[in-house]
This record gives structure tokens, sequence and C-alpha cells, in this order.
């Protein structure tokens, strides 16, 4: 085989690997997907939910660099985030329907433990925070709002503030430390 | 490989595994030759060690990917090339043992010491096989002729009597 065919061939195989990493991302995302439905939630949402969720991670992980590498972290934070108001619901079914009214205030703290801990790992990076902390915030609010559907729209949007108002100031006292 | 191009090869590999397309180049350059190398002192066969130093190469940017960079790279791929090393050098002595495959072998492999080499090893299985108890020695060539008994205390037999062979082997040879 000629140097410059090997050459090609070598390419060929490490983007064939990159992609393989790209799609457990993907598998992940499907996974947490059913793990929504299986707890309740509509399939109609999770569905238009992962159909963003899952080529976003998939691009990512592929690509690599600060965005990959913010995918592992962020799909295992958000999918924290995703089971507080689902186990708010699944409380309700001992305690009573009362315990309801913990659905959205269950979001918003997911959404401020997610952005915290996104913001103090992208602080972390050497280079590319700002990428690390984009695609990471994109990456676990979404995979969040698969479970923050529950207390609707409101649930969404108060998981998405919390993140903003909890990593903002943690990533910028973590910017101005170093 | 000096310490320099060791570095080199490991922050490459780092970069490679975190995305970092423009590591390809250089990590290309620096491990092609280590790997052909290290394939040509395992394997005798110029094409084989060729063909096994290639395959070593796909799997190495193949599984870049999933590199970790605390580990040291240059091991981590010569362990890739070894066992692409010993799995060809297993698919060769398959070949040798099954008997339709020996005949056109035995023709290209004719050079004198390729025939000396073959006869010592055949008396030297022979000698083994004339150590062992009849039992043994019947259910080994058995095997070695194809007549397999499909049964499960066949395949225990043949178990045990590989396992004395090969005792005997490294206790007259010191090797397998």
């Amino acid at each position: 085989m000629e140097q410059i065919d090997l050459r090609l061939r070598a390419r060929r195989a490490y983007e064939l690997g990159r992609a393989r990493l790209g799609a457990k991302a993907a598998a992940v995302v499907l996974a947490l997907a059913a793990a929504a439905v299986a707890l309740g939630r509509p399939v109609e949402v999770t569905a238009l939910l992962a159909a963003a969720l899952l080529p976003l991670t998939a691009v990512l992980a592929f690509r690599g660099r600060a965005a990959g590498r913010a995918v592992w972290p962020a799909l295992l934070a958000g999918s924290g985030a995703m089971l507080m108001p689902l186990a708010v619901r699944a409380g309700c079914n001992v305690f009573g329907p009362s315990c309801m009214r913990f659905c959205l205030p269950a979001c918003v703290l997911g959404g401020v433990l997610v952005g915290a801990a996104v913001a103090v790992l992208a602080a972390r990076e050497a280079e590319g925070e700002r990428e690390f902390l984009l695609a990471g915030i994109a990456v676990a609010g979404l995979a969040a709002s698969l479970g923050c559907t529950l207390a609707g729209a409101a649930g969404v949007l108060g998981m998405a503030a919390g993140a903003v108002a909890a990593g903002t100031p943690v990533w910028l006292g973590a910017r101005t430390r170093r | 490989m000096d310490r320099s191009a060791r570095d080199a090869l490991q922050r490459g590999m780092g970069r490679l595994a975190d995305g970092d397309r423009s590591a390809f180049e250089p990590v290309f350059a620096s491990l092609w030759p280590v790997l052909r190398a290290f394939a040509a002192r395992a394997l005798p066969d110029r094409a084989e060690a060729e063909d096994a130093a290639q395959s070593a190469l796909l799997k190495v940017f193949a599984r870049a990917a999933e590199f970790d960079p605390r580990r040291d790279a240059l091991p981590w791929a010569l362990g890739i090339a070894a066992y692409e090393c010993r799995t060809l050098r297993k698919a060769r002595m398959r070949r040798r043992e099954e008997p339709g495959a020996a005949a056109p072998e035995a023709m290209h492999a004719g050079t004198p010491e390729d025939v000396a080499i073959e006869r010592d090893l055949r008396e030297a299985a022979a000698q083994i096989l004339g150590a062992l108890s009849v039992l043994d020695a019947e259910t080994l060539l058995a095997a070695a002729r194809g007549e397999r008994d499909p049964s499960a205390t066949f395949r225990k037999r043949l178990e045990r009597a590989i396992a004395r062979f090969r005792k005997e082997w490294r206790a007259r040879h010191g090797a397998d």
C-alpha cells in the first residue's frame, strides 16, 4: 500500500472512531428520552426535545475540542436535573397530589445545580472555556428539559433561568480567581 | 524513539483524542516508522510485518478518540501492534495445521533451512507423542486427522492431552 493511501485510510479510520464516539453520545440521549417516557412524560414533547438534543450531542462529540469535552459532564448534570421533577412526581404517589407544587422549584433547583456544575468545569478549562460553557449549558439544558416539561413551559424557563443565574457568577468568580 | 519524540507523540495523541485534527499529520509521521520497525522485529516475513504494521496503524487511529491522555501513548500503540503481530502469527500457524493449506505453503517455504526446521519439529513432536499415554496420543492424532468426536468427553480428553503435550514440550524444549 502506498504511504499516501495509508495516510488516507488512517484519516478515515480516525474520523470513523470519532463518529463512533458521537453515536455513543446519541445512544445516551436515546436512553434518557426512553427513561423520560417510561417515567410518564408525553411521547410527542419528549421526541421533539430528543430530536434537538440527539444531533447536537452527536455532532459536538464527533467534532471534539472544548465543546466535545462538555458533552459527557453536561449529559450527566442534565440527566440529574431531569430526574428531580420526576422524583417529585413519584413522591406525589406516596404523599398525595399537593406535593406537585414542588415541581417548579425542583426544576429551578435542577437548573441552578446544572449551571453551577457546568460553569465550574468550564472555568477549569485551559482553552475554549466559553465554547465549553455554551455547549455544556445547551446540552444540559435540553437534557433537563426532558423532565422539566412536567411543570410546563414555566418549568423549562425556570430551569433555564436557574442555570444562567447560578452559572454566570460561578464562572465569573472562577475566572477572576485564575 | 528518543525522549523528545516520545513527548511529542504523547502530546499529539492527546490532541487527537480531544478532536484536534491538526495533530493527525505529526502523529502519523512519528508513529508509522515505529510501528513498522516493531512489526519487522516481531515477524520474520517482510510482507506479513508490513501488513501487521498497517493494520496496527489503522487501529491506533480508529481508537485515537478513546485514548486516555493520562496513559503513555507509545506503549499503548505498541500494545496494539503486538496484538496484530500475534494475530497474524496465529493465523499463519493455523494455516500450517490445516491439511489442505500445507501443500501450497510447503511449495513456497521450500528452502533447505525450512525443510530441516520442519523435520526437527516433527521429530520432536513424535518423541513427545511417544512419551504420552496411548489414550492421549490417540486423541491428539485423531484431532490432527480431523476425526473429532463432537462429544464433551472427547473435548475434555483432548484438552487434557494438549495440556500434557505442552507440559512435556516445555520440560524438554523450554518453550511453547
